[in-house]
């Protein structure tokens, strides 16, 4: 149970979201916008969160959004990561979503959610890392579209205020070839020690990584060094584990060294199966 | 009409799975009060001050208990755990203060605003940091402490039990012994995880009355407990339990009631109910012992083994509870089921800044059969044996003398032999090592176990029988519903011996101990073998009474009657008969006479002739009979990072006789998943504060449904003449062997000896390149 009162809002609408949020941060309420709320609720219940209020985002129609255009693909914020396993609109981002958590917790979290989730995993992002996608966010300045890579860096830079309303995806990047592999500690439903995902892009293949360190990121110079055709694998990997953003990461769900060894053989499987 | 053997469903199923079944934590009442914890986030602290003045004044706060309002100690075994930590905490999670409020969010906003200063004290970790000489001790009264008989502490240090098993001689063991292997294992404390969270109501009646709603296994001990920790007479003490969400030992522990106890009592009796939260049920509340165990094995070149020495320091957490007799189980059976004629065993339960363990599916077994099996193993491979081989060679047989120097007989001993060699079938045991691929590696690991119940030696049950006008019966037990399915069994039985259908057989679920006739414990699988014989008891004395009254109407003797298919008939012309439904409330004759009355038919049943063990020499008898069985696992592993699947898990046990077909083979299912989940993958991680790292359901994580191996069961039936038609224990059997089968198959896949659990693959490839996990 949750030994704090807070009040629930449920907005139809972008402006009507932001509004309210105004109110009641003016009001000294410290609001938080929620979507799924999951973790809004097991983390306030060991009293890891704490908010007067509450602001779902799932009654605005924009971000429940689900369009499959021919330049285009557009994902609401809101949409649960079972929605978007289940209607393969984008697999790459559909198989990456269904790695988290369980289905009955995929039934309530978001797209938007998992992205800002106060985890390091995220991995929802990956995918929308590898395919340049643009952020719709709506703030109290109106709603903008920027791409990810300026809003996106170990985890999203929003505004105060502000909320994700979408993402959109070049739908090009439907039919390219990718991996997206999990591997967990031991269960078949848990955190991951590493996650890999890869985009088979016409320049070259495209690689981001959850879990690695303690964040997602997808990074030029390690993508430089595994595109680095001329050099066998193993070498390219050699080469990008020097590029890292960070030391890799040590923690109960894995050592740094066992960690390396998991990422090294996932990207090997992988780079076999895209370049080939 | 044959019903034992059959499959019949559970007659609880159809209110579980609708959602109809009420647990404990169920109960909503207006007037009811709520509380919640205030958890000690050290795992070992003085308590300097609890600053209760703010929460106290919150809103619809009505007390606060704090380690001051008593100063009784309970335990089982022995009395050295306060109700509510007074001046001092021994792990994290300890209770250290309880709120009670109108509504549960107020008890909680209250207890997270109550100030406790801590001051803290160094931490043990481990049974090893706790026997170092330098170690703080956890216990400075020990000596103190009131005990039962057979637990002998050691003031002054951190061990709070030790007990000796000594058989035969010793010196002439090692001097037959040609080669000599000493393995030791290691294992921490993990969750029982059970779906429900303990919890427990309590309500002082203004007639002194005390009435206790709990997830509880042993509702008549805690009526018992209670009575004796405050001192009140027991026939005051009511106790209540129904349906408990799963119990796997962790509802054994006598842990919340007196809490709630407490509680009801700082607020002039009203109701006050106490639920875990997850969180609290992993730390707060007891789980799993730990265990740090070496194995000596002298053998002859063929394989005989002459000599055992065996060590065990069991992790017994911060307070004793059932650690010291989950330590006493296992040293009983340390052997397994093997004949070693020269045997010594010593068995340290010691005092850690862990949570206090409770019984666990197996009771020690798991663990001593770990220990035993992976010596077994080490055994082979310096032999250049087969494991197998090994194994057969040294199984116990009718004639052999048990650690507990019992004379095995083949009533009291399944038969292992058997088992072991349809085990070998079903493995594929001849190709149990291969190669998939340039990674993959396929390996089957084998285990034996044994397991006797050990139980109090005035442990009883009790039965009662009731009719309904047609005909019916009813069923009434003491037995616990812990989702076992054991009252469906005891209806069988009871059907059986009416020649009825078992339909027409009704239970009570719920236990109240007011009326309920006594059953001394749900555990130790031991449901079906005590309530079993007194609910047969019970069957003979109804059937005695409708006998005594048909006689009468058909005017024959007693003797001539039988029964069957409800009616009540001269067993040379069934044509003559009587239906029980005419019968049952007594008879009325046409001209209005009656005979007779309603029929309550009444059973008992006490153990006999249990005779606790001799803490010095391990001499005496543990229980009424060994339950047996030989397991393996078949796992592929790939060895570049040592990630495995669990392929098959077999298992081939004695059942003595099987009852309910499904029933025993989900029983063994279950228990089977339940020692593959935590040789796999449960454990708690610590810091170096002692504090537990995945207190949460998120971090720490069980084996789920898609996980699980393909399961071959299969039963051998050698009757135990003692119990009801020969059926042997069957509820915890199923898990005994797992971890050590695991072990041995993922040591072989990896080529690496491996003796920790869990076998989390870093740490198979850590042993694989020198690192701890190896022996």
């Amino acid at each position: 149970m949750i030994g704090f009162d807070f009040d629930y809002y449920r907005p139809s609408s972008i402006e009507e979201a932001v509004s309210v949020y105004q109110r009641l941060e003016g009001q000294g309420r410290h609001p938080v916008y929620l979507s799924g709320s999951t973790e809004f609720i097991t983390f306030a219940r060991v009293g890891l969160m704490c908010s007067g209020a509450v602001i779902d985002l799932k009654g605005i129609p924009e971000c429940r959004m689900l369009a499959a255009g021919e330049r285009e693909m557009t994902f609401g914020a809101a949409l649960t990561l079972s929605e978007l396993d289940d209607s393969k609109a984008f697999p790459l981002l559909g198989d990456t979503g269904a790695g988290i958590a369980d289905r009955t917790s995929r039934n309530k979290i978001t797209l938007g959610g998992n992205v800002c989730s106060r985890l390091i995993y995220k991995e929802a992002v990956l995918p929308l890392l590898l395919t340049d996608s643009d952020v719709v966010v709506a703030g109290s300045s109106g709603i903008r579209r920027v791409p990810i890579s300026r809003l996106f860096d170990r985890e999203m830079r929003l505004g105060r205020g502000e909320f994700l309303v979408q993402f959109i995806v070049g739908s090009s990047y439907r039919s390219l070839p990718y991996a997206s592999v999990k591997k967990r500690k031991a269960s078949a439903i848990d955190y991951p020690v590493v996650t890999v995902t890869a985009l088979a892009a016409p320049q070259g293949v495209r690689y981001a990584f959850s879990g690695l360190c303690a964040f997602p990121f997808r990074s030029e110079a390690v993508e430089r060094a595994l595109n680095e055709r001329g050099l066998p694998p193993e070498e390219r990997i050699r080469l990008a584990a020097g590029m890292l953003p960070e030391p890799i990461l040590s923690d109960v769900k894995a050592s740094a060294d066992y960690r390396e060894l998991v990422w090294r053989l996932t990207l090997t499987d992988v780079m076999e199966a895209l370049e080939s | 009409m044959e019903t034992i053997g059959q499959s019949v469903p559970k007659k609880e199923s159809p209110d579980k799975v609708s959602g109809a079944a009420m647990y404990t934590a169920d109960r909503i009442e207006a007037r009811m009060l709520h509380a919640r914890y205030v958890i000690s986030p050290y795992a070992h602290a003085r308590i300097a001050g609890v600053d209760a003045a703010e929460a106290s004044r919150m809103p619809g706060v009505r007390a606060i208990v704090t380690g001051q309002d008593s100063d009784v100690l309970t335990g089982e075994e022995l009395r050295d755990r306060p109700v509510i930590a007074r001046d001092r905490v021994r792990y994290q999670g300890e209770i250290v203060a309880v709120v009670v409020a109108d509504t549960e969010a107020q008890a909680k906003g209250a207890a997270d605003a109550v100030r406790v200063r801590y001051e803290p004290l160094p931490v043990v970790h481990s049974p090893a940091a706790a026997l170092r000489p330098d170690a703080p001790i956890l216990h400075e009264r020990l000596g103190e402490y009131v005990r039962g008989a057979g637990v002998i502490p050691i003031p002054g240090t951190n061990v709070a039990s030790v007990i000796r098993i000594a058989k035969g001689d010793m010196e002439q063991g090692w001097a037959e012994s040609e080669i000599v292997v000493d393995n030791r294992v290691t294992f921490g404390p993990s969750d029982h995880a059970a779906m429900e969270t303990r919890s427990a109501i309590c309500e002082i009646r203004p007639d002194g009355h005390i009435v206790i709603e709990s997830s509880t296994q042993v509702p008549f001990a805690v009526k018992k407990y209670i009575a004796s920790y405050f001192g009140i007479d027991s026939g005051f003490i009511i106790v209540k339990t129904p349906f408990v969400g799963g119990a796997y030992g962790g509802k054994t522990a006598i842990h919340l009631e007196p809490i709630a106890y407490l509680a009801s009592r700082a607020v002039g009796g009203r109701k006050v109910k106490l639920v875990n939260t997850r969180e609290e049920d992993m730390v707060t509340s007891p789980g799993r012992i730990g265990l740090d165990a070496v194995v000596r094995l002298g053998s002859t070149r063929d394989g005989r083994i002459q000599a055992a020495q065996i060590l065990y320091h069991f992790d017994g957490g911060a307070y004793n509870d059932k650690s010291s007799d989950v330590a006493r189980a296992a040293a009983a059976d340390c052997s397994g089921p093997y004949a070693i004629r020269n045997l010594h065993c010593e068995c340290l339960t010691v005092y850690t800044n862990h949570t206090f363990p409770a019984a666990f599916r197996g009771y020690g077994h798991s663990e001593l059969t770990m220990a035993m099996e992976r010596a077994i193993d080490k055994l082979a491979d310096t032999l250049g044996m087969d494991p197998w081989d090994v194994r057969m060679i040294n199984s116990i047989k009718p004639g052999d003398i048990a650690p507990t120097r019992d004379r095995l007989t083949r009533s009291n001993l399944g038969d292992i032999q058997t088992c072991l060699r349809r085990l070998k079938e079903l493995s594929d045991w001849e190709s149990s090592f291969s190669r998939v691929d340039d990674y993959k590696v396929r390996a089957t690991g084998i285990s034996c176990f044994w397991k006797n119940s050990s139980i109090d030696s005035d442990a009883g049950s009790g039965a009662i029988l009731l009719f309904n006008p047609d005909g019916s019966v009813n069923l009434e037990t003491g037995v616990v519903e812990i989702g076992t399915g054991t009252k469906t069994v005891l209806a069988q039985m009871v059907a059986e011996r009416f020649g009825m259908s078992v339909d027409r057989v009704h239970v009570k679920f719920a236990v109240n101990t007011l009326d309920t006739p006594e059953h001394w414990k749900t555990v130790a699988s031991r449901g079906t073998f005590m309530a079993g014989r007194a609910a047969l008891k019970a069957a003979d004395d109804a059937i005695r009474q409708l006998k005594d009254i048909a006689a009468a109407v058909l005017k024959v003797v007693p003797e001539d009657l039988a029964i069957g298919g409800e009616k009540v008939f001269l067993r040379d012309d069934p044509s003559l008969s009587i239906p029980v439904k005419d019968i049952c409330y007594g008879y009325k004759y046409p001209n209005g006479h009656a005979i007779g009355g309603q029929i309550i038919g009444r059973g008992v049943y006490i153990q006999r002739r249990i005779e606790p063990l001799n803490p010095l020499t391990g001499e005496g008898t543990p229980g009424p009979e060994w339950g047996v069985g030989a397991q393996a696992v078949e796992i592929e592993l790939d060895l570049r990072d040592c990630s495995y699947r669990l392929l098959r898990s077999i298992s081939v046990i004695d059942a003595g006789r099987v009852l309910n077909l499904k029933g025993a083979l989900g029983q063994v299912m279950g228990a089977s998943a339940m020692g593959l989940s935590y040789a796999s993958r449960e454990a708690f991680y610590y810091n170096a504060d002692g504090q537990v790292l995945d207190p949460t359901l998120r971090d720490y994580t069980l084996m789920r449904y898609g996980e699980n191996p393909a399961y071959t069961v299969e039963f051998i039936e050698n009757p135990c003449l003692e119990a009801p038609f020969g059926a042997r224990a069957l509820g915890e059997h199923g898990l005994i062997g797992m971890p050590a089968a695991l072990a041995s198959a993922v040591s072989r896949a990896a080529g690496v000896r491996l003796n920790v659990l869990p076998l989390f693959p870093e740490t198979v490839w850590r042993a694989r390149n020198g690192g701890e996990g190896t022996s």
